[in-house]
C-alpha cells in the first residue's frame, strides 16, 4: 500500500492484514555541490527499492511517505523520527522498518523505535544500466526476505 | 446592362440569408454529428497484445514472464512492468495467469511454499491457488487469479488484458 487516496481506501477496511510499515529515509543537503549528485542518485535508488518491495507485498507492507532530513544531522533527527513512528503505531502496525543507505543511523539504532535496515548503497552509476537494475532487484529480494523473517 | 443579369435587392437578401443561415446550421450540427459518432472513432487503449515469450519455451511447469507496457494515466505516461505465470495444461492449451493475489494485491509465487508444491502461494497472508488459478477454500483470497487473454502468432505468445473471474 502507498500513501495515495486509492490505496488508503483499500487499506482502511483491511487494516489488520497490513501489519508492516516501511519508511524510506532519504538524506539531502542542497548546500553541498559535491553531495547533491550522490544524494539525488541514492534517492532515486531508494525509491526504486521501496517500490519494488511494495509491489511484491502490496497486501502486507505499507509504504510510508519518505522521511527526508538534512544529511549529517542524524543525532537531532532521532526524536523526530520516533515521533513519526509513534503516530504510525496508532494504526495496527506490528513491524516498522526503516530503510536507509545512510550508515550514520547505525550508531543510533538502539534509540530508534523501528527496525533499522541499513543497505550499503551503490555510490553512483547509471540507473538505467542492466547491471544496476539486476543488482537492485537482487538486493530488494534480500530485503524482502529479511522482512519476511519477522512475519 | 439587361435586367436579367441584375440581382434584385430581394434576391440578394435571400441569397445572403440562406448562406448565413446555412453556416449557422452547419456550425451547430457538425459538433453534434461528431459527438454521435465519437464512440466509433475512439481507439481502444487496452486492446493491445504484447509478445512475451516464444511458444516452444512454454512447458507444463508455470514460468514467470515479464514485459513492459506504456500506461497512460490522467496526468502522465509511465512504463509499467507486467508479469504472468505461463504454462500448458493437460489439454496442451496455453494458460497465462496474473500473479496478483485477489486478496490484497501481493505477488504470488508458484510452488514457493514447500508444503504446497503444486500451488500458487501468496507470501503475505498464505493465500493459495491451485494450478489453474482457482483459490483454495479456507485461505484469504475469495476469487481465482485473473487470466490473460492470449493468442499465438508465428510461434510467439501474445498477452492482452487480464480478465478477472468469479469466486469459488
Amino acid at each position: 500500500m502507498r500513501w495515495t487516496e486509492k490505496d488508503i481506501k483499500q487499506y482502511l477496511p483491511e487494516k489488520e492484514y497490513i501489519d508492516t510499515l516501511l519508511i524510506p529515509m532519504i538524506p539531502f543537503d542542497p548546500a553541498s555541490d559535491q553531495m547533491m549528485g550522490k544524494q539525488a542518485f541514492q534517492r532515486e535508488i531508494n525509491q526504486i527499492f521501496t517500490s519494488l518491495i511494495e509491489k511484491e507485498y502490496k497486501g502486507r507492507i505499507f509504504l510510508a511517505p519518505e522521511y527526508y532530513y538534512i544529511s549529517g544531522a542524524a543525532e537531532t533527527e532521532v526524536s523526530r523520527l520516533n515521533s513519526w513512528i509513534s503516530q504510525f503505531r496508532k494504526q495496527p502496525f506490528t513491524h516498522v522498518f526503516l530503510l536507509t543507505f545512510d550508515a550514520k543511523w547505525k550508531k543510533h539504532e538502539d534509540e530508534l523505535t523501528g527496525k533499522l535496515v541499513w543497505v550499503p548503497a551503490i555510490q553512483s552509476g547509471n540507473i538505467q544500466s542492466t547491471e544496476t537494475q539486476s543488482f537492485v532487484k537482487e538486493q530488494a529480494g534480500q530485503i524482502s526476505e529479511l522482512i519476511q523473517a519477522y512475519w | 446592362m439587361s435586367d436579367k443579369k441584375r440581382v434584385s435587392r430581394r434576391q440578394f437578401l435571400n441569397y445572403t440569408l440562406t448562406g448565413v443561415g446555412g453556416f449557422m446550421a452547419a456550425g451547430m450540427l457538425a459538433p453534434m454529428v461528431r459527438f454521435a459518432i465519437d464512440p466509433v472513432l475512439q481507439t481502444k487503449e487496452g486492446g493491445e497484445m504484447h509478445s512475451v515469450a516464444s511458444v516452444d519455451e512454454i512447458t507444463n511447469e508455470p514460468t514467470r514472464v515479464e514485459w513492459t507496457i506504456d500506461q497512460v494515466d490522467a496526468w502522465y505516461e509511465s512504463e509499467v512492468q507486467k508479469t504472468a505465470w505461463v504454462y500448458r495444461n493437460e489439454n496442451d492449451e496455453i494458460v497465462a495467469l496474473s500473479p496478483i493475489c485477489t486478496h490484497l494485491g501481493c505477488t504470488v509465487d508458484w510452488a514457493s511454499n514447500e508444503e504446497y508444491p503444486n500451488q500458487f502461494y501468496c507470501p503475505c497472508h498464505g493465500g493459495r491457488y491451485t494450478k489453474d488459478g482457482v483459490n483454495v477454500k479456507g485461505t484469504p483470497p475469495t476469487a481465482p487469479l485473473p487470466v490473460y487473454e492470449h493468442k499465438v502468432e508465428e510461434g510467439m505468445l501474445y498477452l492482452g488484458e487480464a480478465q478477472s473471474r468469479k469466486g469459488a
